[in-house]
């Protein structure tokens, strides 16, 4: 019961997301990095990647910070115990097996041996623990491990999880993404993890200025790679001058693209688009706590009123897949069902029988994720026309948060970003007692399904509870869901070996120069 | 001339008290609250109240005020609420390549606007005239964001010539400096210019007009003789005020320019703590550029004050 998490929020989805980039280059090719000394890690052959990224990531210490920027980064620098495969199930990392107990109250993890933290030490079960136990008391995730009771060193390369209640998504929680990294336990007893990064990655970090990070690669890495001898990160806020960078040969790879491009330079030789489904997902919820919100009908009326298509279409132009659901197609969870489509009759049906006529509605959306305020504009003129006008609030994403967490609005639109289990999807937004339930969204039937489907194991099972919560959620309109936007990147066409991933990791340990 | 330059520092730290009040105030009464932003999704009530209690948040404004000023008095201005990194260091890592740029866009600006406001006067409701004031008026009209990325498509993207943006610090690759600096240097630069062009032509013209300059030419000087030596110097006493002003609006004014070519100053980072309600980060930046801007009005009004001696005399009396 060490593990009150609380609270700690929602959040696995970390607001701030990456835009985009594309790009591509040539850029500076250092070849003087050797070979690995051990056989199969071999070590970097061959140049200096320059990627560009959009913002400034706020801290480099993997545990504490939320900025997807510095994510871009460390994904290359940290080992988590587990990692999303290709189809975003956990394969091992720095764990290579595991086993649960009859009761599946106690996991057991046998850890690699042999790795190596780029400070030359050892990594044992000590600094899994440290790290998870750090995790629990003070990072940005405590909350995933609400389940656990306590981690347990059983020997150097055994990791032992107690659980208070079973944990189906126990491995996603260890592994979804580099919020969950693992580092030397002397580095979080001394509070260094902020000054100077120590992870078992492929590269290791060198420098961080304003202006540029650096890593190079890290010869005694445990895996394969890497091929390249460093990776230089850039900062380049604009999405446009991004695109030029990587055209012009100033970059090899960008974190996203203009989205009205996209479509235009998937056809073309100067450059490779990497594209996939993503699993952030965009809405709009409204305040269940205030009249006329508080009744399902005109909520559902809403729904009806507003095209998540023509949302998608304007925010996103083709980057984005409509979806009336959280989950996007091509996931496990995914669940097929859109009951509104749009249909103005059917809304306008509601709203008489609900006798709710000249409503106006404040809708809060935040110029820091500019897709709202587009959402917002399709949202006014589509919901014009069942009678109900929108006065559209844009607040800079300070104030934004302060007035959704005093429950200061209507309406608000948002996107949750980088969630893989339907726990993440589903529990802090819509459980009664979820700690991003702005909305004030309660409802019995739900919280019953939510907390069922925390404890069930068998996936089949697991996935029918999902199912139905997705369905009752949809219904009683708790969030509106818009679309689920792809993830796009680009690099120049000497990149090879880079994938871009579902689960949005950006790594580079398997990429090669070759021009 | 030692009392006014002390009567003018005094005056210059009095303004940078003024400035202190404001800013400080200015961050604590827009809405936004800056603990919630810096936790986003993290937020609970627990780790609110503890983050509050940490940044000294719950003590009343004027303790805060008076804490952080008494600070600031020896350079350390707080720690940032987002990165945890001393406020004093990141702006240090941003102060280069701000003033870099921003002497650069100076540089530009006086290339323009000396030749053009000169020969502007002195070529008066003549086709020269004209084509200066046309230029200062698109000049001075001009989006610096839509004419950063104009140049960026046509120099970066169309001939190839220079990057689309980026730095390179002078210590490390004086070559590589140069060709980040253009383009941007260019943008700001030009507005600048456009603006210098006005105020050297009207200064130029002034003194152009004044009577010992017609006594000059009604004796037979050489023309070239009486424009360098009583045109020109008369005329150069506004031209400094006014590019002392046009270099400190500079350093405080080219957030745009530094966003378009990724360059990282202080701008930048003042636009990103305004995000995130990063109240010390702010707060140090505003306070740097007002202190800047002082200390450049006050070099100028000394510069000024050596050059022509009326202006101590009328302080003293």
């Amino acid at each position: 019961m060490r593990i009150r998490v609380l609270a700690l929020a929602a959040a696995a989805a970390l607001l701030t997301t990456a835009c985009g980039d594309g790009g591509g280059g040539v850029d500076v090719d250092d070849p003087d990095a050797g070979p690995g000394e051990n056989g199969e890690a071999s070590g970097a052959e061959g140049g200096t990647l320059i990627a560009a990224i959009g913002g400034e990531p706020d801290q480099l210490n993997p545990l504490t910070t939320t900025s997807s920027f510095a994510f871009t980064v460390l994904e290359n620098v940290y080992d988590t115990l587990v990692q999303p495969g290709d189809d975003l199930s956990m394969e091992p990392a720095l764990a290579e097996s595991w086993e649960t107990s009859d009761d599946l109250l106690t996991w057991t993890f046998q850890l690699r041996e042999g790795v190596t933290f780029h400070d030359g030490s050892d990594f044992t079960s000590e600094d899994a623990v440290a790290s998870l136990d750090y995790i629990v008391a003070e990072g940005a995730n405590g909350w995933r491990f609400a389940a656990v009771d306590s981690f347990e060193a059983t020997d150097d390369y055994t990791l032992t999880i107690h659980l208070n209640t079973p944990a189906p998504n126990l491995l996603t929680q260890l592994g979804n993404f580099k919020g969950l990294s693992i580092a030397p336990a002397e580095a979080i007893e001394a509070g260094t993890l902020a000054d100077e990064a120590v992870g078992t990655g492929p590269f290791r970090l060198v420098s961080s200025g304003a202006d540029v990070i650096e890593l190079e690669a890290f010869e005694d890495y445990w895996g394969d790679g890497p091929h390249l001898d460093g990776i230089e990160f850039r900062v380049i806020p604009d999405e446009g001058v991004k695109l030029t960078n990587l055209e012009t040969g100033e970059v090899d790879w960008i974190d996203s693209v203009p989205p009205e491009q996209v479509t235009d330079l998937e056809g073309s030789d100067a450059l490779t688009i990497g594209r996939t489904a993503g699993f952030d997902y965009w809405y709009m919820s409204l305040n269940n706590e205030r009249e006329p919100f508080d009744d399902p009908d005109v909520r559902r009326a809403i729904a009806f009123a507003i095209d998540p298509a023509a949302i998608a279409e304007a925010a996103k132009f083709d980057a984005a897949t409509p979806n009336e659901t959280a989950i996007p197609e091509g996931s496990f969870w995914y669940h097929e069902y859109a009951p509104f489509g749009h249909d103005p009759d059917q809304a306008q049906q509601l709203l008489d029988e609900a006798g709710v006529s000249g409503l106006t509605i404040d809708l809060m959306v935040t110029n820091e994720f500019p897709e709202t305020v587009t959402a917002a504009q399709v949202i006014e003129s589509q919901l014009a026309e069942v009678g109900i006008s929108v006065d559209i609030r844009t607040e800079d994403f300070g104030t934004w948060l302060a007035e959704q967490g005093e429950g200061n609005f209507d309406a608000f639109a948002l996107g949750w970003l980088g969630n893989i289990d339907p726990d993440d999807f589903y529990y802090a937004q819509h459980h009664s007692e979820g700690v991003n339930n702005f909305q004030g969204f309660s409802d019995a039937e739900v919280d019953e399904l939510l907390d069922q489907g925390r404890v069930e194991v068998d996936e089949d099972a697991r996935k029918a509870i999902y199912d139905q919560a997705a369905e009752r959620i949809v219904d009683q309109a708790s969030y509106i869901y818009f679309y689920n936007p792809d993830i796009v990147e680009a690099w120049a066409p000497h990149v090879t070996g880079y994938e871009t991933l579902a689960s949005a990791a950006t790594r580079f340990v398997n990429t090669r120069l070759e021009r | 001339m030692a009392r006014y330059v002390a009567l003018r520092i005094g005056q210059s730290l009095l303004a940078l008290l003024g400035v202190s009040i404001i800013v400080f105030a200015l961050m604590h009464l827009v809405p936004g609250d800056p603990v919630r932003s810096a936790l986003g999704t993290r937020f609970t009530p627990e780790l609110y109240a503890a983050l509050v209690e940490r940044a000294g948040l719950d003590r009343p404004i004027l303790v805060q005020y008076f804490d952080w000023l008494g600070r600031a008095v020896t350079g350390d201005l707080g720690v940032s609420f987002r990165t945890g990194q001393p406020v004093a260091l990141a702006l240090g890592q941003r102060v280069g390549p701000t003033a870099l740029l921003a002497f650069g866009a100076l540089i530009v600006g006086l290339l323009i606007a000396l030749p053009a406001g000169i020969v502007s006067a002195v070529k008066q409701g003549k086709a020269p005239d004209y084509a200066a004031n046309t230029f200062s008026q698109i000049g001075v009209s001009l989006p610096d964001f839509w004419f950063g990325i104009l140049l960026i498509l046509v120099f970066a993207r169309m001939l190839g010539w220079l990057p689309p943006g980026g730095y390179a610090s002078f210590a490390d690759d004086p070559a590589a400096a140069l060709r980040y600096l253009l383009l941007p240097a260019v943008t700001a630069g030009v507005v600048t210019g456009a603006i210098l062009t006005r105020f050297v032509r009207s200064s130029m013209l002034e003194a152009l007009n004044a009577e010992h300059v017609r006594l000059a030419r009604a004796k037979g000087l050489p023309w070239r003789y009486v424009l360098r030596h009583h045109v020109l110097r008369n005329a150069w006493i506004p031209i400094i005020t006014v590019t002392g002003l046009q270099l400190g609006t500079l350093l405080g004014g080219i957030i745009v320019v530094e966003i378009v070519f990724s360059w990282p100053g202080i701008g930048r980072l003042a636009l990103d703590a305004v995000q995130t309600r990063d109240y010390p980060v702010l707060q140090g930046a505003v306070l740097l550029v007002a202190a800047v801007f002082l200390l450049l009005n006050l070099l100028v009004d000394l510069v000024y004050a050596r050059l022509d001696p009326r202006i101590r005399v009328g302080a003293s009396t």
